[in-house]
């Protein structure tokens, strides 16, 4: 009974039915539970950074854009095939995340917030303006993706891709969070002039984090291009990076396995909302903040208490008091504008 | 000449608003530490209830003005009761953050369902005849005057208000060193408080005021939110005279690059000048020296 | 606490496992989907928030006025009208989940919308496999409907009629330099693309070019270059935020060429007060696609109407659009008969000549299946002697 109901089984029972479901589902559900896997490729991304590293980054949905542009306009202008060209939009979505890490070696907190929330907005404002190369605010429609000799179309195939890598992401994600780059992530989170001392390596660590969630956002952008052919600058918007910030709150901030429950449950809450007519903006927003305020460790926590087996290794503490305070009251950690008066 | 007299004339007007804004952002962010995403709501929430008391009610101008900025006093205590206390006590900066933009999108999505339905930009009606006039030798609209001056008026109060009152004092004196404000004991519970209640007073008088030339619509707050965020990034984001300053540079420096450069810089000279400065001048041009650095 | 765990997996699967089956639909099952004895289901996207929400919520609220009066007066054919809305937040990866949704899994028999150009060209391949008859009234992008696709038609005036008729407008009234300023969103490319075509067509050059922001508080930059390259007339693709915006402070500087609007302004009233300078307008026209002001005392009974079922709403032309595009829907349904199929009903709509809607500037004719653009009318309006009036 007990293994029935531990993460690994939970992760079985996920990726099982999300392997299957195109042979029961209509293409509702299906298109669904694709977005299902980019979400949860987007909410890990995102944790690595903001949970683990603790970096309050806004730009995860420009990122997200710069890799489904990257891929489509790749394969739009140089007719590359896609196996070349979402690799590349990917690695161009990694390189825009590893430059944002520059100003947060400087910045934390509230400025670095808004620093990328700025970089968001120019990124909408080139994808909408630069109209010679990314056809403008109309959007564009890339060339149809041929998995031959594979005896699938487009969906089934970028279905069945996105199925990989949210699988192998997940376990990417688990392994290196477990790992010394975890707790060099966490290290900077809870403190970063100790972590310093300490012999962290800030640059590096910090330009990692901001390098892996590009990746990741990237991956999900490569995948959204496949997915829905057609590729327009409206997606990569605030509300977009709101969901992704709702995924990660949801599911539990520091938590791999969180961000793969927040996800998931993103996307059915999605639909839900969608379902009873209600407002995305009232919901999302609400959702963020009832969680944030009563259950700011996520459902994984939640779960956790009730379930038997889903320990992680390395999560934060279940004290509240794991996100560290930039605003500890001893003014040690406070932005940094204070110190020194 | 002719030309830039007039980006310039616009620039200030336009920066009067910004400035009005930013003030907002700052004082909350002097007391607090925390910049309020929700702002730009405030604003939006202050105009539409000044329109639902003067237009829809037909209550006085004056009177509409001053239950809206009432209102808004307390929408900001509200704020800080929902997203900031609780969180503070908590010590997340991050959940701050994230429980305010939570906050800012439900507000949007209230002020859609509750004036959503009324047509797609409200006109408000203006507090001075709408025609054009001759003011140092080149046209500008009456009501931009009565903006500029209400906005060095509220500029003024707030300056003396935060030397001259008890109240102004104790913000002060929480934000240099809240652990020693504690520790004298001063309530700094309170002080947060009202301070959310003062900064969204002030947008929404600036919206009132504003109203006439901008429209009101529910997703008018993120803009002004940016621009007047790039205005106190600008000042410093702690120097009420560094808020004002910014607001004014980044109203000119809009219609200079717009004017002179390309009509899309209006856009997004703003961004620009945010990340920018971040990255050059983090202090901005009046901010505290001895910055950390990491 | 083991009954609470079955609770919890139980729950867990049957969330992720959740309508995972559906029945394989035969090919005259998709003919008369959504049909049964007493109702008639009828899809709807757009979006119900966000900055465009006009666009969505308020036409579908207009289709919802239309087929409330159709069912008062006993259904079409003795059938129940129902409207399901789905919401596409205007992305396109809203709008295809949306159409995927009202066609495999609500099983609507038809949909009417398609708000956001962007997504709704999104999913015009999927409509197309889908075969789903539909009904756009508010996308504008031409390459929805053009070329022609069997099952889609478009009761809104496409971005290149009114591109066209703008340009059109300004020649007519003797303009020797045309400047242009235009919005850089979704919706204004879409008809910036047709004018730059059509004017290279014409052997017209515009004299100036410039962008002016949505949410722009002020335009004295763009004023100034338009004023600077002395164009006597403006083609406006703006909405009408930064259209007021624009005229207002063109005024300023004592600039008032004639300004060629188009139907994002075609609430004239609502405009002149969001200018809010007497006289302003003097040399503005602006295309509407529907011919009455919502103040007009012909649109009473459909004030009444909306009134009855959204309380806290004012007819707007929003409102209207949705109106006209659902009473051609509603009509297209009557004369497709009593046994209703797909094929009958995208039939009926391609044979529509010369409909009268109550609100539409002009008739409405679906020329199938050369051109399922059926709206062809742009109908103008100006002030004339302070009152507006429907000119030429």
């Amino acid at each position: 009974m007990r293994a029935l109901l531990g993460k690994k089984a939970f992760l079985v029972l996920l990726f099982g039915t999300l392997l299957l479901l195109p042979f029961g589902a209509n293409k509702y559900y299906v298109f669904a539970a694709n977005l299902v896997m980019l979400y949860i490729i987007l909410a890990l991304g995102l944790n690595l950074l903001i949970g683990f590293a603790g970096q309050l980054a806004f730009a995860n949905a420009a990122m997200y854009g710069i890799g489904a542009y990257g891929t489509g306009l790749l394969m739009k202008h140089f007719a590359l095939p896609y196996w070349l060209s979402a690799p590349a939009g990917v690695v161009i979505a990694m390189a825009a995340g590893t430059l944002l890490a520059l100003p947060a070696l400087r910045l934390s907190g509230i400025y670095l917030a808004l620093t990328t929330l700025a970089f968001a907005q120019f990124t909408f404002w080139v994808m909408t303006h630069w109209t010679s190369v990314t056809f403008g605010a109309g959007g564009f429609v890339p060339p149809p993706i041929d998995f031959a000799p594979l005896p699938i179309n487009q969906e089934q195939g970028i279905y069945y891709l996105s199925w990989v890598a949210a699988l192998l992401l997940y376990i990417v994600a688990k392994n290196a969070m477990e790992s010394p780059i975890g707790r060099a992530f966490v290290a900077i989170r809870d403190r970063d002039v100790a972590a310093q001392s300490l012999g962290v390596d800030l640059f590096r660590y910090k330009a990692l984090a901001f390098a892996m969630s590009g990746f990741y956002a990237g991956v999900a952008g490569a995948l959204y291009c496949g997915m829905l052919g057609f590729v327009g600058p409206e997606s990569f918007d605030l509300l977009q990076m709101v969901m992704h910030k709702g995924a990660v709150v949801l599911g539990g901030m520091g938590s791999v396995l969180g961000a793969v429950i927040g996800g998931t449950l993103l996307t059915v809450i999605l639909e839900l909302v969608k379902e009873f007519k209600f407002s995305i903006e009232i919901a999302f927003g609400g959702l963020l903040m009832l969680f944030v305020l009563f259950q700011p460790t996520g459902l994984v926590v939640f779960v956790k208490r009730w379930l038997p087996g889903w320990e992680e290794r390395l999560h934060h503490a279940e004290d509240d008091g794991a996100e560290r305070a930039p605003v500890a009251a001893d003014g040690e950690s406070r932005p940094q504008t204070q110190a020194g008066d | 000449m002719e030309m830039f007299s007039y980006l310039l004339a616009t620039g200030i007007s336009t920066g009067a608003l910004y400035a009005l804004v930013a003030l907002g952002i700052v004082v909350i962010y002097k007391a607090t530490e925390v910049v309020n995403f929700a702002h730009g709501e405030m604003f939006m929430l202050g105009g539409f209830l000044a329109y639902t008391f003067h237009v829809m009610l037909g209550w006085p101008y004056v009177l509409s003005l001053i239950l809206a900025v009432l209102a808004a006093f307390g929408l900001g205590i509200l704020v800080d009761r929902i997203a900031f206390r609780p969180l503070m006590q908590r010590q997340s900066l991050v959940s701050v953050l994230l429980a305010m933009v939570g906050l800012s999108f439900v507000l949007k999505g209230v002020a859609r369902h509750l004036w959503g339905g009324k047509g797609d930009y409200i006109p408000f009606p203006p507090l001075v005849s709408p025609e054009p006039i001759m003011f140092g030798g080149i046209m500008v609209m009456s009501q931009q005057l009565v903006v500029l001056g209400a906005a060095a008026v509220v500029m003024i109060v707030f300056a003396l208000f935060f030397k001259l009152t008890r109240a102004g004092r104790f913000m002060q004196a929480t934000a240099d060193n809240p652990k020693a404000a504690k520790l004298v004991g001063l309530r700094i519970d309170r002080v947060y408080m009202y301070t959310f209640g003062v900064g969204s007073a002030v947008a929404a008088a600036a919206a009132v005021l504003m109203a006439p030339l901008t429209l009101l619509y529910p997703d008018i707050g993120f803009m002004l939110f940016i621009k007047g965020f790039a205005a106190a990034v600008l000042g410093g984001l702690t120097s009420i005279v560094g808020a004002v300053v910014g607001g004014f540079l980044i109203g000119i420096i809009e219609q200079l690059s717009a004017g002179y450069i390309h009509t899309s810089m209006q856009e997004v000279a703003a961004f620009i000048v945010i990340m920018v400065v971040m990255v050059l001048i983090p202090t901005g041009l009046f901010g505290r020296r001895g910055m950390r650095r990491v | 606490m083991r009954g609470t765990r079955h609770v919890l997996a139980a729950a867990l699967a049957s969330a992720l496992a959740v309508g995972t089956y559906s029945g394989s639909v035969t090919a005259q099952g998709e003919q008369t989907q959504g049909i049964s004895d007493t109702e008639i289901h009828i899809g709807a996207f757009g979006p119900f928030a966000g900055p465009v929400y006009l666009y969505g919520k308020l036409v579908m609220n207009g289709v919802e006025a239309v087929f409330d009066k159709a069912n008062a007066d006993g259904g079409v054919h003795g059938r129940k009208l129902v409207l399901v809305r789905e919401d596409d937040n205007c992305k396109p990866e809203g709008s295809i989940a949306a159409v995927k949704k009202l066609a495999y899994d609500e099983k609507v028999f038809a949909i009417i919308g398609g708000a956001c150009s962007n997504a709704t060209l999104a999913a015009v391949p999927e409509l197309e496999k889908a075969g789903i008859p539909m009904v756009i009234n508010s996308a504008v992008a031409d390459a929805i409907t053009d070329p022609p696709k069997p099952n889609i038609f478009s009761t809104q005036l496409t971005s290149s009629i009114e591109s066209r008729a703008q340009l059109n407008y300004a020649l007519d009234q003797g303009a020797k330099k045309i400047a242009l300023v235009r919005m850089t969103d979704a919706w204004a490319m879409a008809r910036y693309n047709p004018l730059i075509e059509y004017a290279k067509e014409k052997g017209i050059e515009f004299v100036a070019d410039v962008e002016l922001q949505i949410d722009a508080p002020d335009a004295t930059p763009q004023a100034l270059k338009l004023k600077a390259s002395g164009a006597d007339a403006i083609v406006m693709v703006l909405y009408a935020k930064p259209g007021a915006v624009m005229i207002r402070d063109a005024l300023k500087i004592g600039y008032n060429p004639i300004w060629v609007g188009q139907t994002a302004i075609n609430d004239f009233a609502a405009f002149e007060k969001q200018v809010g300078i007497p006289d302003a307008l003097k040399n503005f026209a602006t295309i509407s696609a529907v011919a009455f002001q919502p103040t007009d005392p012909e649109m009473k009974p459909w004030t009444d109407r909306l009134k009855s079922l959204f309380p806290n709403d004012e007819l707007s032309t929003f409102n209207m659009n949705g109106i006209g595009s659902a009473q051609v829907l509603v009509e297209a349904l009557k004369r497709a008969g009593k046994d209703l199929t797909r094929d009958k009903l995208l039939a009926a709509l391609g044979s529509i000549k010369d409909f009268q809607t109550d609100v539409y500037a002009g008739s409405i004719t679906c020329d199938a299946p050369r051109s399922h653009q059926c709206n062809q009318n742009p109908g103008w309006l100006a002030l004339r002697d302070g009152k507006i009036v429907r000119i030429k």
